[in-house]
């Protein structure tokens, strides 16, 4: 960067380009982040608010329901994502290495990503049915036992594991993918000619050339699981679950805000909820770096 | 040894494809099934009579046709806007010099962390102030631009050397002229990219269109759709065929752009 000539003509022309865009990006991205904010200490109506203090958060710590949304959304979090990243790595390093058809392949698992989650949550839904479903028919043919997918408190949040897992696996492949396609090929050569196994080559030389590939799905894939929503409104009909049992933190708050009418409530929870994604980021941040010094 | 690798790959592909597309292939024929057909046991995969009777049937019992249109308006509407506006934004960004301009952009990027979810709700809240709660203008109006494509245009934009907008400039165009003639064709793949992602994820937007509308002519495919689910019960064959109906266009879309928005997504790691 040199001198900075800023001239007059150009300086009100940049902000003519810039005043859509900003105006909509002020509207509707960062007075609604203080508005939240202001409003988790208010109680009542939408209409007729009242100043309440910390009121919410007292009522949002001393509900079960809330922390069951936590709780859920953790649990949820920290199996989909771990799980779907290593699948997604398997399927994306056999079609790297061992297939030919690969632009066939990508096509095929990228689908679910473009595809609507409740349309493919009826889809789901009915493979989980209890006394119809495709799934239970698969068991009983293994000769194993039924499972009650969808109806039962101890089954909603495995089932809705499951379909999360399907659904996150199409982004990470071709993220992946692409992490693969940008190793140097040289780097294969030279293992190969001091006789490297294909283990050892996926350890010493891929896996760490994908380390800032999978740090980006991860901390992608984190923030996402963690605003889960559609998912289990798609697999339980509308519903947080039976006897809500998948309830998770923005399910909770879609809840409070839009079916019980309480505002207040459901802004501290988008509060809170922000703050944990935040700090999540952060320390997953800290932890990458150090690990990343170690090497 | 090798080959055993290599064969257990391929059934590991094989199986996880096919666990992929399954679920694609059988809404399709379920769809087409009769009631006493999608719940038979052991279920049925082809159905004896292709029952396209369903597709009149779920027509019948609501306004498919009706959400396809509002649909359709509302994501090329959001399209066109967002293309626009994040392309002229970042025009100003990338091309221009003005003051403040590094505070602009570090703004938008810690704007980028704020989760969508955390600001709907009061957005919800200025759209019914605004009393436009049940209209196209509230399905739109907070979609009107995009931060995360503002930075990715920027970024893509600097790529193009200033030479260019200074040798414009001297041959007497305008900005605008600049931005027609010069910058929409030469950033023609970025824009593409950018338009078909919009578009797809306004096509499968949920949450937003279920807070600001309950009336039927302004709902979107997929609130009609799980509407249509929960009045129409147990009528899995209906819910298959109106779910088909939903993800087909995108489909579609998705085949014949397949190409540019595998790219798009695998450069910049867009997550819908």
């Amino acid at each position: 960067m040199g001198k900075k000539n800023y001239n007059s003509e150009n300086q009100l022309k940049a902000w003519y380009f810039l005043l859509p865009a900003l105006l909509a990006i002020f509207v509707f991205n960062i007075y609604p982040l203080f508005r939240a904010f202001f409003m988790s200490f208010q109680k009542g109506t939408l209409i007729n608010p009242r100043f309440a203090g910390v009121e919410n958060y007292q009522r949002l710590l001393s509900d079960p329901v809330f922390f069951r949304a936590l709780k859920n959304t953790a649990f949820y979090s920290f199996t989909v994502v771990p799980i779907a990243l290593i699948l997604s790595l398997a399927i994306a390093w056999v079609i790297f290495e061992k297939v030919k058809y690969k632009s066939f392949f990508e096509a095929i698992f990228f689908m679910p990503y473009v595809t609507s989650t409740i349309a493919i949550g009826i889809v789901f839904r009915y493979f989980f049915n209890g006394s119809y479903g495709l799934i239970n028919y698969l068991l009983e043919f293994f000769g194993l036992p039924r499972v009650n997918w969808l109806d039962s408190v101890s089954m909603s949040m495995p089932t809705l594991i499951l379909f999360g897992i399907w659904t996150s696996l199409a982004f990470n492949i071709i993220i992946l993918l692409a992490g693969f396609r940008n190793i140097e090929k040289e780097h294969y050569k030279i293992a190969k000619m001091f006789g490297a196994n294909e283990w050892e080559i996926f350890v010493k030389i891929t896996l760490p050339q994908l380390l800032p590939t999978l740090t980006f799905l991860l901390t992608v894939n984190l923030i996402g699981a963690f605003k889960i929503y559609t998912q289990v409104y798609a697999l339980f009909g509308g519903q947080a679950g039976i006897a809500k049992s998948a309830m998770t933190a923005v399910f909770y708050i879609y809840d409070k805000f839009h079916v019980a009418g309480r505002p207040g409530l459901a802004m501290a929870a988008t509060l809170v909820l922000f703050l944990l994604i935040l700090s999540i980021t952060f320390f997953q941040q800290l932890i990458l770096k150090k690990v990343g010094r170690k090497r | 040894m090798k080959k055993i690798v290599t064969l257990l790959s391929l059934l590991f592909l094989t199986l996880l494809g096919i666990i992929t597309v399954f679920p694609f292939i059988y809404m399709i024929l379920g769809g087409l099934m009769t009631y006493r057909e999608a719940t038979s046991i052991p279920p049925t995969v082809i159905p004896d009579s292709f029952q396209w009777v369903n597709y009149l049937t779920v027509f019948e019992k609501a306004p498919f046709i009706q959400y396809f249109i509002n649909t359709l308006f509302v994501s090329l509407v959001t399209t066109l806007v967002t293309v626009l506006t994040s392309l002229f934004a970042a025009f100003a960004l990338a091309t221009l010099e003005f003051r403040y301009k590094k505070v602009v952009m570090v703004g938008l990027i810690s704007l980028l962390m704020i989760p969508y979810e955390s600001i709907i709700f009061t957005n919800y809240n200025t759209i019914a102030r605004l009393g436009l709660l049940n209209s196209y203008t509230a399905l739109i109006l907070p979609f009107l631009t995009s931060i995360f494509y503002i930075y990715y245009l920027t970024n893509y934009l600097k790529s193009i050397s200033r030479s260019f907008y200074q040798a414009a400039k001297i041959d007497g165009a305008s900005d605008m002229e600049y931005i027609k003639k010069i910058l929409i064709p030469m950033s023609k793949p970025a824009l593409v990219t950018v338009g078909i992602l919009t578009f797809i994820s306004s096509w499968n937007s949920f949450l937003w269109p279920l807070l600001v509308t309950n009336d039927k002519k302004f709902r979107l495919l997929n609130n009609g759709l799980s509407a249509f689910t929960s009045e129409s019960g147990s009528d899995v064959h209906l819910q298959l065929a109106a779910a088909t109906l939903t993800v087909l266009p995108i489909v579609l879309i998705y085949f014949i752009f397949r190409k540019e928005i595998i790219r798009g997504v695998a450069k910049n790691g867009i997550k819908g």
